[in-house]
């Protein structure tokens, strides 16, 4: 019982936990999981959006910057194209070169051009001044460049391998005022460049279109000239920022930096302003704001855990009461109490188990005491005593009862001799012919010891004519017993059946002891009925002097006088009764 | 340090099963807080930076200024930064072991100003960076491989590799346009300054004018230089700038007033101190140069690949007082480009 028991309440419980749990947990989790990636991914793609928006406007400020840093030295170099080259004019085309010098710290070299292409005046920081060397410049990019657009930029050139310049040149309003050439210093440009600070540590750079340095912070870089592997990676950032379109783009700066970096176009020279930021800092803010949202979903996601188990818990634990209770009640631990009190309707379930376990408890116990008292009552008066409630009449009283003995002649002889087998069946024919008929008169059966009964009528429930009904009854016995012993002697055993019947007062009750009680009758009546049996011959129904007056006229009685028996002072007298069509002396006596 | 080890030590003496005080707990964790934020760190690295001049104490490198260019970038003069100042007092032959004390000190950079001095450093400081400056042009002299990468472990501010010599002559001719002869004073024994001489010859012969050679070894020699001048008066001094001739500077202004002789130097401070006029790089910028490269190596840059500069900055001086009292008349054209004119 237990093993399978065991497999069929423990097996199938986690799965309805783990499902309940499974369920509970999913149902807050997955919208939590939903909201919180996508809120994460958006608030991810708006941070990157604006961050990228953030820098392009801080490259776009550094192009403005380096582009105003030029502006300032075109505007100087403006104030030389003012005049045209006439007679007489040359110094004060000379005054203005010196004062651009002393103007814009960055101009190394000033090369005045007149309107026909003519070298007209050389000055220099360093060399010495040439005046009018007459050399033809009208091919010179420069002139031509200035002449095209007003404003000429020249490509940046480094100075022995290291210091980068650049030649402007400007042309004025009218041919004849010529056009200015100068030599600028693009060292010079670290002032601006210095001055720019992305974030905490990011910072701005400036390549031509070649991808060469031409302003970085540091400016040893920008000095160590080309093939310099940290200005190389410079260059390819700038290859994944024009790869990119007007993307933001990622790679390694000159420190070797994983850096985020944005470009602006600076429209004269055709240089591209970099600002770049470590991806460690420009992220941090996307980095904060996805922790954030991670730790709410982690708090969540154990928030449903506990809530999950707790209703799990809460649903499966009382059915696990329910069938604990329920695995008690079938053991019959019928007082077992399944405590639910979830006021729900698992509550109301186990209030009907225990319910049903009481009735099954009142059930149990009418059942064995009628199994009780069927042990001497006839099914129907068993029934009858249990189903009135008047158990009281088994209490010990004095009442007025038939009582009948009834054995069977030479059993003993016959016990001695013959096998056990042969004893059990005969006994159980015996009885079962009797049996049916005790429980048909509805008598009292207060013992039997191996061949011999005792019965009562009227005890406990009392019946109307019991001498009667005890007698019809003893009649039915004995024609019932007549029966088996026609085969019984055909198989050679020598056996006979009498019967004592007598009616009086005696004390009835149950003696015994618990789970052993037995109902009985106690007094001189029990005594003589027991004597009748015993002095009755093998077909012989004797019956008292009590018995035969109230059967009256309705057998046959024959008075067979009075007889002495065993324990009684005085002689009594007996008689028998004989069945209207039943000839006694056509049985063969019995020894 | 010690502080935070006494309560990481605590719970390892404590018995097994000892139950660690709630407070207790509380203290190990601000202690390893502490710990790893640094707070019981080491105290922050001090710097020593070794300065050799030849020239005399508290006077360029060695002067106020540098302090200043260290105090600019976040040092802490005489806190996480010591200086090392040696003076060779004019005398080359004592930078040897000025170098060798630097060395002995583990500095962990040396600045020079003039070319004895970064080639005396160059010899004997081994492996300790070299920031020089003022030394001519360290490529041409052989201290750097180039400006962009100067190898070994020598960096600095380089000069313009064109000699300013040659525009200084222009300049003293549109100063004083009746010159004719100069006379150029420079120390014949310095390489570097013998190049400023050639620069200058040369730029003579194309302008007309005559050279007055008069190369001096030592100090003695400016009394043979202005016995010659005395003789055959030049009409104006070009004096190349060196260590020799700084330190010479008040006997040649001295004498160049006495005899009423213009005279072109090649650092505004000669200006300051009575010269007519005077004309070429920046010194300061160049000395903030030098403090800015010196901070990229103490920061632990290779001075490798810190390349050499070149000064940006050209300053035209010109000293009024003097020239009104040489009866000159310093013509518009001058004015209007001189940075720092004084009356």
């Amino acid at each position: 019982m237990s093993a399978p028991h065991t497999r069929a309440s423990t097996g199938p419980r986690r799965p309805l936990f783990q499902k309940y749990f499974g369920v509970l947990f999913a149902a807050v989790v997955v919208p939590l999981l939903a909201n919180g990636a996508s809120e994460g991914w958006f608030g991810y793609r708006d941070q990157r959006l604006f961050l990228s928006q953030r820098l392009h406007s801080e490259a776009t400020s550094t192009a403005d910057k380096i582009q105003g840093f030029l502006d300032d030295i075109t505007d100087q170099l403006q104030w030389t194209v003012q005049l045209p080259w006439r007679d007489g004019m040359q110094e004060r085309h000379r005054f203005d070169v010196l004062r651009l010098l002393r103007q814009a710290p960055a101009v190394l070299e000033v090369t005045l051009v007149d309107g026909n292409g003519i070298e007209r005046l050389r000055v220099s920081r360093v060399d010495t001044d040439v005046v009018n060397s007459g050399i033809d410049r009208s091919n010179d990019p420069a002139v031509i460049g200035a002449r095209a657009g007003r404003i000429w930029y020249g490509p940046v050139t480094l100075y022995a391998g290291s210091e980068p310049h650049m030649t402007v040149a400007v042309a004025g309003a009218r041919e004849v005022n010529g056009i200015t050439i100068a030599v600028v210093n693009l060292k010079l440009i670290w002032d601006v460049i210095s001055a720019i600070h992305i974030g905490q540590s990011g910072d701005a750079f400036v390549l031509d279109r070649s991808g060469r340095l031409v302003a970085h912070p540091d400016i040893s870089l920008v000095l160590r000239g080309d093939n310099d592997p940290a200005a190389a990676r410079l260059k390819q950032l700038q290859h994944a920022a024009i790869a990119g379109g007007d993307q933001t783009a990622e790679g390694s700066n000159a420190e070797s930096h994983w850096v985020i970096a944005a470009m602006a176009p600076v429209p004269g020279p055709d240089w591209m302003a970099f600002v770049e930021e470590p991806t460690s800092e420009a992220l941090t803010q996307i980095r904060a704001t996805l922790w954030r949202t991670g730790l709410l979903l982690l708090v969540g996601a154990l928030f449903a855990v506990l809530l999950a188990y707790l209703l799990a818990r809460r649903m499966t634990g009382p059915i696990a009461l329910l069938e604990k209770g329920a695995r008690e009640i079938g053991a019959g631990h019928f007082a077992h109490k399944i405590d639910i009190s979830t006021g729900d309707e698992l509550e109301g379930l186990a209030q009907r188990f225990n319910e049903m376990a009481v009735e099954l408890a009142v059930s149990q116990e009418r059942s064995e005491r009628i199994a009780r008292l069927r042990r001497f009552l006839a099914p129907q008066v068993a029934e009858l005593v249990e189903g009135s409630d008047q158990e009281s009449l088994l209490d010990s009283h004095r009442a007025e009862v038939v009582v009948i003995f009834c054995d069977l002649r030479g059993f003993t002889n016959f016990s001695g001799s013959a096998a056990p087998g042969e004893i059990m069946g005969l006994l159980q024919e015996y009885y079962e012919a009797l049996g049916a008929i005790i429980t048909r008169y509805e008598a009292t059966l207060t013992c039997f010891m191996a061949d011999g009964l005792m019965l009562l009528l009227n005890a406990p429930v009392p019946c109307p004519e019991p001498a009667l009904r005890g007698v019809r009854m003893a009649l039915d016995m004995r024609a019932a017993v007549r029966a088996l012993l026609a085969g019984w002697r055909a198989r050679g055993y020598s056996i006979g059946f009498g019967i004592g019947l007598a009616k009086g007062t005696a004390t009835v009750g149950r003696i015994g002891y618990e789970g052993r009680s037995d109902y009985t009758a106690i007094g001189s009546i029990v005594n003589l009925a027991q004597r009748m049996c015993a002095s009755a011959e093998d077909g012989q129904v004797l019956i008292d002097t009590a018995v035969a007056e109230e059967i009256g006229e309705a057998f046959d009685l024959a008075p067979l006088g009075i007889r002495p028996l065993r324990g009684f002072a005085e002689a009594v007298p007996v008689f028998s009764v004989t069945p209207p069509n039943v000839d006694a002396e056509a049985l063969p006596a019995a020894e | 340090m010690s502080f935070g080890s006494r309560y990481i030590s605590e719970p390892a003496t404590t018995k097994p099963g000892y139950p660690l005080t709630i407070f207790g707990r509380i203290l190990l964790t601000i202690a390893f807080a502490l710990i790893q934020t640094g707070a019981f760190a080491q105290p922050a690295k001090i710097y020593r930076v070794g300065l050799v001049a030849v020239g005399t104490p508290d006077t360029g490198i060695l002067g106020a200024g540098m302090a200043r260019d260290f105090a600019q970038r976040g040092y802490v003069v005489d806190g996480n930064v010591v200086f090392e100042r040696r003076a060779a007092q004019g005398k080359p032959e004592r930078l040897p072991g000025l170098i060798d004390e630097l060395v002995a000190k583990h500095v962990d950079v040396i600045i020079t100003q003039g070319y004895p001095a970064a080639m005396a450093a160059k010899e004997r400081a081994g492996n300790t960076p070299i920031v020089v400056t003022l030394s001519g042009d360290p490529v041409a002299t052989g201290l750097a491989a180039s400006l962009a990468h100067p190898g070994g472990n020598i960096t600095g501010v380089s000069e313009v590799a064109s000699e300013l010599s040659a525009k200084r002559l222009a300049l003293l001719k549109e100063a004083v346009p009746d010159v004719r002869v100069v006379a150029v004073l420079w120390n014949a024994d310095d390489f570097g300054m013998s190049l400023r001489y050639q620069a200058a010859e040369v730029e003579a012969k194309r302008a007309g004018m005559t050279i007055v050679p008069l190369g001096v070894h030592a100090p003695d020699d400016f009394d043979t230089a202005f016995a010659e001048m005395t003789k055959k008066p030049p009409d104006a001094i070009l004096m190349v700038t060196d260590i020799l001739t700084v330190l010479n500077r008040k006997r040649v202004i001295d004498f160049a007033a006495e005899h009423r002789l213009p005279a072109i130097y090649e650092y505004a401070s000669l200006t300051q101190d009575g010269g007519l006029m005077s004309y070429g790089p920046g010194v300061a910028a160049i000395f903030d140069r030098a403090a800015g490269l010196a901070d990229r190596i103490l920061k632990g840059a290779n001075p490798a690949d810190l390349p050499l500069e070149l000064p940006t900055r050209f300053e035209l001086a010109i000293n009024l007082k003097t020239a009104k009292a040489l009866d000159l008349t310093i013509p518009e054209s001058i004015l209007v480009r001189a940075d720092d004119v004084i009356e």
